[in-house]
């Protein structure tokens, strides 16, 4: 039966059938390899749950200092983030963070991140409540047309991705070069540093690893080898002559071993562990108590017009009269175009720049409360799947509110809650 | 089985001549040769990259206790399987080293095509764990003892043992130290934030986390010694998985 099926195999190997195999695999790896890979336009930022983006990290202040760069540029990526007091339950909380970069690969490289004061190349711990100023010092490496997000990864929670801006880099990444300068005072290019010597000794392990297996498979083959096994021969297939062979390439092996360990210790003969642990007691920013208090009075989603209502109590504590200016939440800015007059520079597909109106438009006076109906309104809500909202199991917003007096003093105040949606367009609160 | 040297296969003869009859052997030879390859290449791949990883694939998380921990137990449930099917149906002396190297193979390829030529991570942040001196170790010691048992304690120690310093001679150059911004960092360390990666935050990295501390800076061959161990015990397991499904038993069809 064994030899029947063996017969039968061998006779379906023809030189035509090997021919078409091999051509087949051909195919096969050409069309997986070969087509050059799209690049990446968004960073799934949309597809995460309006509530986590609306509840937890609230981006604002964010720029980037050039838009446009050549290879080997540098350009700084800065802002600041309020971690929202209502961080929802469903969440990690930031005790354990990562200041990062939305890019696909790369393409820019982050020589530092601070948050405040502090560097930060690990992760650090932010507290609820609080804001914090960061700058990323990114380095352009590869052509190409970009969308660059700064994000924050929050463990257990997920990254958090913020606003991004389209970034465009001239030149040719063989061009590029990123110097560092070791403790011990030499300077090396960490693009390239130590590849080379890594090919050399991945691969001729790999070169003795195929040497060893073609020398057993070259001295009677698999067939063979099994008809001599299954005769009760297998002891033959092993004698003496091939332990020794065994033993002496073991000898060999161990010795290139040893010779390559003592080699990289007399050549790196100062080297650490590798560098971890929590950066803890970074200090938000210092900044004085917003002069403006706001409490949430309930509100609602239209779905199909892509509106939300909100009733706040704004107390103006100030010593001058303040307007309700920008609404700002997920990334987007929704402005209040009698406050902002020209048009900041933001990204577009998060700047509404008539996004934003109040029931009651005169300037709420130092010592005053006022009841406000805010109306939030454009497309980019949906377009950002913020109206997703009303699907999400904890359907509660959050952002922030901006509020300005006439000498251009900023005060903001954060606000939140549960809203309810409206599925009928002009549906009232 | 049946050779005839005349020309023109006999009545009942399916081979023309001895000559024929070899040559179909040694093609047959080489193309379940091409096939086992590709097969453990990919199976182990999947495997490794399962449950290796991380550990794997970034010089920033090849540390000294988990990397050297986790790796060679991995690795060695292929190689014992491997070692199962190659010895006990041909005395091939050669299944750890095979496996290996189709892993390697497949690695490399994947960090050259996938991780630099599509994502533009270099090199020195991606390449893969050197085995294949493990492998030479596991299969010579099968082979001279000639006892699976022997090789699951004397070659799966060994195996755990040789992880770490026959990736040495790469990663110490990446151990050098370099001062950024006021803060101490390998290179290792630099390379993994220098080029940013996206979806991997640096808290995910497990560098020499845990509760042993009795032996200082000490920490890979404590490491090493447990990862052999388990290794041991992952051989057992593993070369009689190998041994359960070395078998034809599933393509004997009575009509062919």
């Amino acid at each position: 039966m064994k030899s029947l099926n063996i017969q039968s195999l061998a006779r379906c190997v023809t030189a035509r059938a090997v021919r078409l195999w091999i051509f087949g695999l051909a195919v096969a790896g050409a069309i997986t390899t070969l087509p050059a890979a799209t690049p990446a336009a968004a960073h799934g930022e949309r597809s995460q749950q309006a509530f986590l983006r609306m509840r937890t990290l609230n981006w604002y202040d964010v720029k980037w200092s050039k838009t446009e760069l050549n290879v080997n540029d540098e350009m700084e990526l800065t802002g600041k983030v309020h971690v929202f007091s209502g961080w929802p339950q469903a969440v990690a909380k930031p005790g354990e963070s990562f200041l990062n970069v939305g890019e696909p690969g790369p393409v820019l490289i982050r020589k530092s991140a601070y948050v405040g004061e502090v560097p930060v190349p690990r992760t650090f711990s932010m507290d609820v409540g609080k804001d914090y100023e960061y700058k990323i010092v990114l380095k352009a490496r590869r052509q190409g047309r970009y969308h660059v997000h700064v994000q924050i990864n929050v463990k257990d929670g997920g990254p958090i991705v913020g606003p991004g801006q389209w970034i465009t880099i001239k030149g040719d990444m063989k061009d590029f070069t990123n110097p560092v300068t070791l403790l011990e005072g030499s300077t090396i290019d960490l693009e390239t540093y130590g590849i080379t010597w890594t090919y050399i000794y991945h691969f001729f392990w790999m070169a003795a690893a195929t040497a060893w297996i073609l020398y057993w498979f070259m001295t009677k083959g698999i067939i063979v080898r099994y008809w001599q096994v299954k005769a009760g021969k297998g002891a033959e297939l092993i004698g003496q002559d091939e332990k020794r062979i065994g033993a002496i390439t073991l000898a060999a092996v161990l010795l290139a071993v040893v010779v390559f360990y003592a080699a990289a210790n007399k050549e790196f003969p100062r080297t650490l562990p590798m560098q971890a642990g929590l950066l803890t007691g970074i200090s938000p920013i210092d900044e004085p108590r917003s002069t403006v208090a706001v409490q949430f009075k309930g509100g609602s989603y239209t779905v199909p017009g892509r509106e939300l209502r909100i009733r706040v109590k704004v107390a103006n504590n100030g010593k001058e009269p303040v307007r309700l200016g920008e609404f700002t939440s997920a990334g987007l800015r929704f402005l209040n175009p009698e406050i902002f007059t020209t048009r900041p520079d933001f990204p577009d597909y998060l700047l509404a720049d008539r996004g934003l109106s109040v029931s009651d438009p005169n300037p709420i006076a130092p010592g005053e409360t006022r009841d406000l109906e805010v109306i939030v309104q454009d497309a980019r809500f949906d377009i950002e799947r913020l109206s997703d909202l009303a699907y999400d199991t904890d359907s509660q917003f959050g952002g922030l509110l901006f509020f300005f007096s006439p000498s251009g003093e900023r005060q903001k105040a954060e606000v939140g809650g549960p809203v309810i949606p409206r599925f009928q367009a002009g549906a009232a609160l | 089985m049946s050779a005839s040297t005349e020309t023109g296969s006999p009545a009942g003869k399916t081979w023309k001549s001895k000559e024929e009859f070899l040559g179909c052997v040694i093609l047959t030879d080489w193309i379940l040769l091409v096939i086992l390859f590709a097969v453990l290449l990919g199976s182990f791949h999947i495997h490794y990259m399962l449950l290796a990883g991380d550990w794997d694939f970034w010089i920033d998380f090849k540390d000294r206790r988990m990397w050297p921990t986790v790796a060679p137990i991995v690795a060695m449930c292929f190689a014992a399987a491997s070692q199962s099917f190659f010895w006990t149906r041909f005395r091939l002396p050669i299944g750890a080293t095979t496996v290996v190297l189709a892993l390697l193979i497949g690695e490399w390829i994947n960090r050259y095509d996938n991780f630099w030529g599509w994502t533009f991570f270099p090199i020195n942040l991606v390449f893969p764990s050197a085995l294949i001196p493990m492998g030479f170790w596991l299969d010579i010691v099968l082979m001279i003892s000639g006892s699976w048992l022997i090789t699951a304690v004397v070659g799966g120690l060994g195996w755990g043992l040789l992880f770490y310093p026959i990736n040495w001679p790469v990663l110490a150059q990446y151990h050098q130290a370099a001062e950024i911004d006021g803060v101490l960092l390998t290179l290792a360390d630099l390379i993994g934030f220098n080029y940013v990666r996206t979806g991997t935050p640096e808290y995910i990295r497990m560098v020499e986390r845990g509760t042993l501390r009795t032996f200082g800076k000490d920490v890979v061959p404590v490491a090493a010694f447990f990862s052999g161990f388990i290794s041991m015990l992952v051989y057992f397991l593993w070369w009689n998985m190998g041994k359960w499904f070395s078998t034809t038993k599933y393509l004997e069809i009575e009509e062919v």
